[in-house]
């Protein structure tokens, strides 16, 4: 099948949006590279700090007029925004996929995903209504206004380009406030492409900005002072001892979405064929890198028949899987963002041997459709009898790496689960609502699914989190990113 | 050819049977103008479903979607026949036309029932397809018997 048309056909310096202003930045250049092709796509700056004085200068301008504008018209530029998306989806999906290497599927799944966050914030004129209590002394009223706070700062991890900014930016915004989105410079094309569209929408000049950079554009929007919030989608080690911590210290609202080692819990009453398609996905989608695919696939009871024959099962389609390009629609899984990242999913592919486990399906020399080189690119893998205290058992991989582990009943399931520090999206596949509802309420969570591989919340609910997976109060997405993006002043009144 | 497996295979497949039928309905109407009007109507609806499939697909989310196990297809079962010989008649016309159909409700049946676990919105678009081209073979059994040539 021939690969679809790329939207992106000639090296670009990829510009900051500040102020309305699409500007060249002084800083040095970095290559964009198609992982699938290593290809050099584009080219991103990594900005100066005067770069980021600019835009939160220019969002700190841009903030009163934005507040002072009614929030159904600042919705309407929200619907507009969400049309041009729509008119625009199959380029965007497109741009994603030659940034990322995901597949054409997984790139419309996330522009998908990524519109329906605008549609939620849309609904601002109703999310944003504050509350009253008349005569609650006797002559006296009292109401509650939530209300902006000014620039927040939303920065973007590698794995989902275009999705994980809108987690926050169209709520952030919806509120009446501006922001500063930093995305990740290995991904930028995206978020640019966003950008134009949120100009072609009619934002007032400095309410969305985008300025690219690396980690001194992190700690430039960490340490300015104007920048109230900060919304952050990353590593557990940066989102704990950087993030958070420094949000702290400064005083700064804070979201930080972090790492993960998903447990998928599996029933021997569960519907066989459903559960290994929803598997193939979860473990493997995205090549793994996402903080809810599935690693460590628990598989329950001391039914030896049930057991080899689901472990066959999964081996069997997981060794199908094809490999390639995300713009050639038969291929099902793309390569991993960069060598690097490969070569840290290799690294604990042979931990996990030496340590003992077994190699049922081994992705290191995969079979690559359209011959593109094998740089990023790494198979599905499946290690069996992974010890749920090793490394491969309980660090997060991000690859496509499925551990499997077999325990005697649910509750040593749950035991094993809640013993990793992680608790981002663990999930059950049963056909038994008693023990769908024992795993639910037991198991340390933010996410649970219940025959559901990938246990990504929708727009209207809080994409939840729990222990070294997330580190702040309110989340992102839905009424809570209402919350997280406005203050609650409450108005008490007499009159004599 | 190899087997569909993607949704994305599945829904551009779709989208060629639609493309390609519409315009074996298109060259229909110049060759026999006195059912024009029907043949043009049929190539129309085509197109329309075209915006239905891809509208459905782009609106849902599923893991099924993102990952890529939504079908087995074998492409090839379902490869339509638009071949005429230029001597054909009214008849032949339509009997190739049933081909058309026959093997695109088969294409839409099967998709829907392989995606139906997962895909939710996708498969129930599928069978709305189905029943519109049973509607159109029943409009072609009445062509036929009112021989509008």
């Amino acid at each position: 099948m021939p690969t679809l048309e790329e939207p992106i056909k000639e090296v670009k310096i990829v510009k900051n949006y500040i102020d309305g202003e699409w500007v060249e930045s002084e800083g040095k250049l970095i290559d964009v590279v198609n992982p699938a092709k290593c290809q050099t796509i584009a080219q991103v700056p990594i900005s100066t700090e005067d770069e980021i004085d600019a835009a939160v200068e220019a969002a700190n301008a841009a903030f009163p007029d934005w507040r002072k504008t009614p929030p159904l018209a600042r919705s309407r530029c929200l619907f507009r925004l969400k049309d041009l998306m729509e008119e625009h989806f199959e380029e965007i999906s497109r741009i994603q996929t030659q940034e990322h290497g995901k597949t054409i599927d997984e790139s419309r799944g996330e522009t998908r995903r990524g519109i329906e966050n605008v549609e939620v914030a849309c609904g601002v004129p109703t999310l944003m209504q504050g509350y009253f209590s008349e005569n609650i002394a006797t002559g006296i009223d009292e109401w509650m206004i939530p209300t902006p706070l000014g620039v927040f700062g939303i920065i973007g991890p590698f794995n989902f380009p275009w999705m994980i900014p809108l987690w926050s930016a169209p709520y952030a915004v919806a509120t009446g406030n501006c922001v500063i989105i930093k995305p990740s410079s290995e991904v930028p094309l995206s978020q640019n492409r966003l950008a134009e569209l949120v100009e072609e929408a009619g934002f007032p000049p400095g309410v969305w900005n985008v300025v690219h950079g690396g980690r001194t554009v992190v700690s430039g929007i960490l340490n300015h002072t104007d920048i109230v919030g900060i919304t952050f989608v990353g590593s557990t080690p940066t989102g704990r001892d950087v993030i958070y911590k420094r949000c702290g210290e400064t005083g700064k609202r804070v979201i930080a979405q972090c790492g993960a080692k998903n447990f998928m819990t599996i029933m021997p009453d569960c519907d066989i064929d459903r559960t290994v398609a929803s598997m193939m996905t979860s473990f493997f989608g995205n090549a793994g890198q996402r903080c809810l695919a599935a690693a460590n696939c628990v598989i329950v009871g001391e039914d030896d028949v049930f057991y080899n024959m689901f472990v066959d099962k999964i081996v069997a389609i997981a060794s199908k899987i094809k490999i390639g390009y995300g713009l050639d629609e038969s291929v099902q899984m793309g390569p991993l963002r960069d060598r690097a990242k490969k070569e840290k999913v290799v690294g604990y592919i042979e931990q996990g041997i030496r340590d003992g486990a077994r190699l049922r399906v081994d992705g290191r020399s995969p079979k690559i459709i359209g011959g593109y080189p094998d740089t990023c690119f790494l198979g599905a893998t499946i290690l069996e009898d992974v010890a749920p205290d090793s490394p491969v058992g309980s660090e997060e991989i991000f690859g496509p790496v499925m551990s499997i582990m077999r325990v005697s009943d649910l509750d040593k399931a749950i035991e094993i689960s809640n013993a990793n520090p992680f608790g981002n999206g663990h999930s059950i596949f049963t056909t038994n609502g008693k023990n769908a509802r024992h795993f639910q309420y037991n198991i340390e969570s933010g996410n649970v699914g219940i025959n559901i591989g990938i246990v990504a919340p929708m727009a209207l609910f809080p994409f939840s989190g729990m222990k070294d997976s997330f580190f702040g109060t309110l989340h992102t997405q839905g009424q809570e990113a209402i919350r997280f993006f406005t203050e609650s002043k409450v108005v008490i009144q007499r009159w004599f | 050819m190899i087997a569909l497996h993607t949704a994305s295979e599945g829904i551009s497949f779709a989208k060629a049977l639609e493309v390609e039928s519409a315009t074996f309905y298109e060259n229909l109407a110049k060759r026999f103008p006195i059912s024009g009007e029907a043949f043009l109507a049929f190539a129309k609806e085509n197109r329309k479903n075209v915006r239905e499939v891809e509208r459905t697909y782009y609106g849902v989310i599923t893991d099924a979607i993102e990952g890529g196990y939504c079908f087995d297809l074998e492409p090839n079962v379902y490869a339509i026949n638009v071949e005429m010989s230029v001597e054909a008649s009214f008849e032949e016309a339509l009997a190739t036309a049933r081909g058309v159909e026959e093997k695109i409700i088969a294409f839409y049946s099967d998709a829907a029932v392989q995606s139906k676990p997962l895909m939710g919105d996708v498969p129930r678009a599928f069978l709305t397809l189905v029943k519109k081209r049973e509607k159109r073979l029943s409009i072609m059994n009445l062509m036929l018997t009112k021989k509008e040539v």
